[in-house]
């Protein structure tokens, strides 16, 4: 099979850069010029503002739900919620008219200008309402450095672990886009088991390397989504930090599982790239041993080789320091296992919703996506050079997660997703 | 202004004048939901009233067309107040307004059997707690096989969980059985898990909890102001598969087990009509709690609570004969200013339409047990219905329905009925085990 040839917009894509005509991610921008939220999609330095073509280019019926296009809206929840068809026919469209050899946009002066958005001149916002967010524990590896650090190597993996991809609800309200400032959270932790807990600012703040994707149409309460058909349900992936508070999760998270250590503030990146972009990079699932049930099993591969790094920046620090290199290819269960397991029991998915890999972790040590590993339960504090450590993240300190992919012939990525640590507020 | 309404209403009526919870409704003849009252076995269309004049409102009436609580909510506490004046005085004998006008009763009173009734609000998160000690080491027993008691954390924190807010229904909605997966009973120790209809529905007796003004993020709500956050209250089903629980909660909480179905009623009673009701709590909390828990004055609602069990097939049975369990939302160990001093803790921001759940409302005594998992000791001894029929969890056609109320020597509220029953599982495709 011939290698993809990379097509060419009339948008210059510099080199390495993110947004190829390859990928076209969507998310929602305002501007200091026309602060009202719309969708756009992201092309090299460029966005692409969709709420100005809806008359020439998008402007399908297939677009048009109750009565007003979807590209007209200030979130993306329409939009997903249409389904395969509708993503595939706006993905042609634009990959047509954003096209070096197509002359309907790239010479019509007037549209262009007001179609063309410079990045850095647009604000991201979160690019659409988040009805439920859940998150899962689907690395094998993350799975078993906690179970080990806290129940031995003996005991590490739960005995359900192997067996359902286990997941628990988040907290939606604190869901932020990437750039927002995550404050400190304060809370009850309880250091010393022979005294009573204590109340004050969490003193082991982590980040966790996820990543996560929006569901597109959903499924009526009481009826489950087949394993067969999750995959018309899935529409684009994020990167994603779930900023964990160690002490606060540890003191509360039995038996009811995490909750303040969590609800704080979770970052995800601004612009969802589809699982279209991203079939060019599907590698085998990791096989999984013993069978899983019959609800869970399915052939067909629906894992993505997407490089992923944390990158620390700290006021000690001089310049970024990469921290974690791993992959989401390393994940044990697939997205289409934990969609059809989320709504095995008749739970109802709704367009926007979030689901959350779980902390991505690597066999290597480098490749472990928390500090919690990295550190190993802060016993083994990380060497940054120049005598700076980390057990857990300090005030001041950015983390910024970065998501790659690279087959030698096409290139595109998922821009950053970055959150700078301040201080605790007084109590 | 009068203490009593024109209108003619039962005696003991749920929906007194001294009540006036809010609610969402639509009709067949006009199927756009809105925002009513009940009051005695009508609605009061609030749409269709001209008569919010007064400072919060007269801009704002507008919030009473649309399908949800949540922008009527998010106006904040003295717009609240002056509209329940204003349909106190709309409502009441001493005023010709709505009395005396035959043509505007006509659009604005609708009866309750003629509405459909919708979820209150758009519901953002879903949190439930646990606050019943004795509901607690019923859990603990039943998922770990320990006698051992709680884990230290619940007597220092009012623990909670995130829950689905997609799947919160109104009182009526049928309840699907859940399939899912589960420990194999088969005795074997090596066998995995199976998959298939939960063997062991069960349901929670709770109390909702409405948010109606919101905090920012990393803006937490002292203990002392939580109470001003609060629009109402309405009954919760937390329903539940303790099979699924079992299996599925180690490491990180539950799950599917309760993501099927939750249950409310439609009628949202205000934290100002149950403000006669507030009183002291029956528990004391030992060991005190932090101070950020601590309050000068602590305080909660004498709400009396019933959970009736109608088995498929029984004729429409006097409710009292088919109660199984009674208890008082004054029983619960935390009460909801901790709980919402503790969720905002650490910065976590609510938002108007978030809902709240109680925890299983569970007493000291075991008939004030409010669910079948601790009524029938965890299945062990079911318990005998009124028909003669027994019960370790619920069966197909079985309908649950949780009722509430407050009263006095004057002055009776409710909550009208929390209701579901439940439907025989749905077939999975592919064959569950081979």
């Amino acid at each position: 099979m011939p290698a993809h040839q990379p097509s060419e917009s009339f948008i210059l894509v510099a080199s390495g850069s993110d947004f190829p005509l390859d990928n076209l991610p969507y998310g929602v921008f305002s501007t200091s010029a026309n602060p009202t939220r719309r969708i756009g999609v992201a092309i090299g330095d460029q966005v692409l503002d969709l709420s100005a073509l809806t008359d020439k280019f998008l402007n399908h019926e297939l677009f048009i739900k109750n009565n007003k296009n979807v590209f007209a809206q200030s979130t993306l929840n329409d939009f997903m919620s249409l389904g395969r068809d509708a993503w595939a026919t706006a993905r042609q469209t634009l990959t047509r008219i954003l096209s070096a050899t197509e002359p309907d946009l790239r010479d019509d002066e007037s549209l262009r200008g007001r179609a063309f958005v410079k990045q850095s001149d647009a604000t991201m916002h979160l690019p659409c309402h988040i009805g439920d967010y859940t998150d899962f524990y689907s690395s094998r590896e993350h799975a078993t450095n906690v179970g080990t650090m806290f129940r031995g190597a003996d005991n590490a993996l739960p005995p359900n672990w192997l067996h359902l991809p286990i997941g628990y609800h988040g907290r939606a309200s604190s869901i932020v886009v990437s750039g927002t400032d995550i404050r400190r959270p304060v809370g009850q932790t309880r250091p010393d088991e022979s005294k009573p807990p204590v109340y004050g600012p969490c003193k082991a703040l982590d980040f966790e390397l996820e990543m996560a994707f929006f569901v597109g149409p959903g499924n009526p309460l009481g009826q489950p989504i087949p394993i067969e058909k999750a995959h018309e349900h899935i529409f684009g992936m994020v990167l994603m930090n779930d900023w964990s508070a160690r002490d606060i999760q540890k003191w509360e998270y039995q038996p009811l599982g995490p909750f303040l250590g969590k609800s704080f503030a979770t970052t995800i990146s601004p612009w969802i790239v589809t699982m279209d972009a991203l079939a060019p990079f599907l590698v085998d699932n990791v096989p999984q041993s013993p069978a899983v049930l019959p609800y869970l099993q399915h052939t067909d591969r629906f894992s993505y080789d997407i490089r992923l790094r944390v990158d620390l920046q700290g006021t000690d620090l001089f310049g970024q320091r990469p921290v974690s290199v791993s992959n989401f290819k390393y994940l044990y269960w697939t997205m289409k296992q934990q969609l059809a397991h989320h709504t095995s029991n008749g739970c109802n998915l709704r367009p926007g919703d979030l689901l959350g890999s779980g902390t991505i972790s690597g066999p290597a040590k480098s490749e472990r996506g928390s500090l919690l590993e990295l550190s190993w339960g802060s016993k083994e504090p990380m060497d940054l050079g120049n005598g700076v450590t980390r057990t857990f993240l300090r005030d001041g300190d950015t983390v910024t997660l970065n998501g790659v992919c690279d087959n030698g012939s096409i290139r595109l990525g998922f821009g950053p997703c970055t959150g700078k640590v301040l201080p605790a507020l007084e109590i | 202004m009068a203490d009593s309404t024109f209108l003619q209403l039962e005696e003991a009526s749920d929906f007194s004048f001294q009540n006036l919870p809010f609610g969402v409704f639509s009709t067949a003849n006009k199927p756009i939901p809105r925002i009513g009252i009940a009051i005695g076995n009508w609605i009061m269309d609030l749409s269709e009233l001209d008569c919010f004049s007064g400072p919060e409102m007269a801009k704002q009436s507008n919030v009473f067309r649309e399908g949800e609580l949540n922008a009527f909510m998010g106006l904040g506490r003295n717009a609240w107040h002056e509209t329940r004046q204003t349909v106190q005085r709309v409502l009441s004998s001493a005023e010709g307004y709505l009395r005396d006008n035959g043509h505007l009763q006509k659009r604005t009173l609708i009866n309750q059997d003629d509405a459909i009734m919708h979820v209150p609000a758009r519901i953002g998160d879903f949190t439930d707690f646990s606050a019943s000690k004795r509901h607690a080491e019923n859990d603990r027993i039943m998922f770990t096989d320990k006698s051992q008691r709680i884990l230290p954390n619940w007597d220092y924190m009012p623990v909670a969980y995130h829950s689905r807010a997609s799947s919160v229904v109104v009182s009526g909605t049928d309840i699907r059985r859940p399939n899912g997966q589960y420990a194999n009973e088969d005795g074997n120790v090596d066998s995995g898990p199976v998959f298939g209809p939960t063997k062991k529905l069960d349901f929670e007796m709770e109390i909702g909890a409405l948010i109606g003004t919101k905090n920012a993020l990393s803006q937490p709500i002292s203990v002392d102001s939580a109470d001003n956050h609060v629009f109402g209250f309405v009954l919760l089903n937390d329903w539940s598969a303790r099979d699924l629980q079992s299996w599925e909660w180690n490491p990180l909480g539950p799950f599917l087990s309760k993501s099927f179905a939750t249950t409310i009623s439609p009628w949202v009673v205000t934290a100002a009509a149950l403000e006669p009701f507030l009183c002291d709590p029956i528990c004391l909390q030992d060991p005190q709690p932090l101070p950020y828990l601590r309050s000068k004055s602590i305080k909660t609602y004498d709400i009396n609570l019933t959970t009736s069990l109608q088995t498929e097939g029984q004729t429409e049975m006097h409710y009292s004969s088919s109660v199984i369990c009674q208890s008082n939302y004054k029983v619960m160990y935390w009460t909801l200013a901790q709980q919402i001093a503790h969720h905002t803790s650490n910065g976590c921001n609510l938002l108007p339409g978030d809902l709240i759940g109680s925890g299983t409302v569970s007493g000291p005594t075991y008939y004030s047990s409010g669910s079948l998992s601790e009524l029938s000791e965890r299945g062990t001894k079911p318990i005998t219905l009124v028909d003669g029929q027994r019960r370790a969890f619920l069966h197909d056609g079985d309908e649950v329905i949780i009722r509430g109320w407050c009263e006095d020597k004057s002055v009776r509220i409710g909550f009208g009925e929390c209701r579901g029953r439940v439907l025989h599982h749905r077939q999975h495709s592919p064959p569950p085990f081979p």
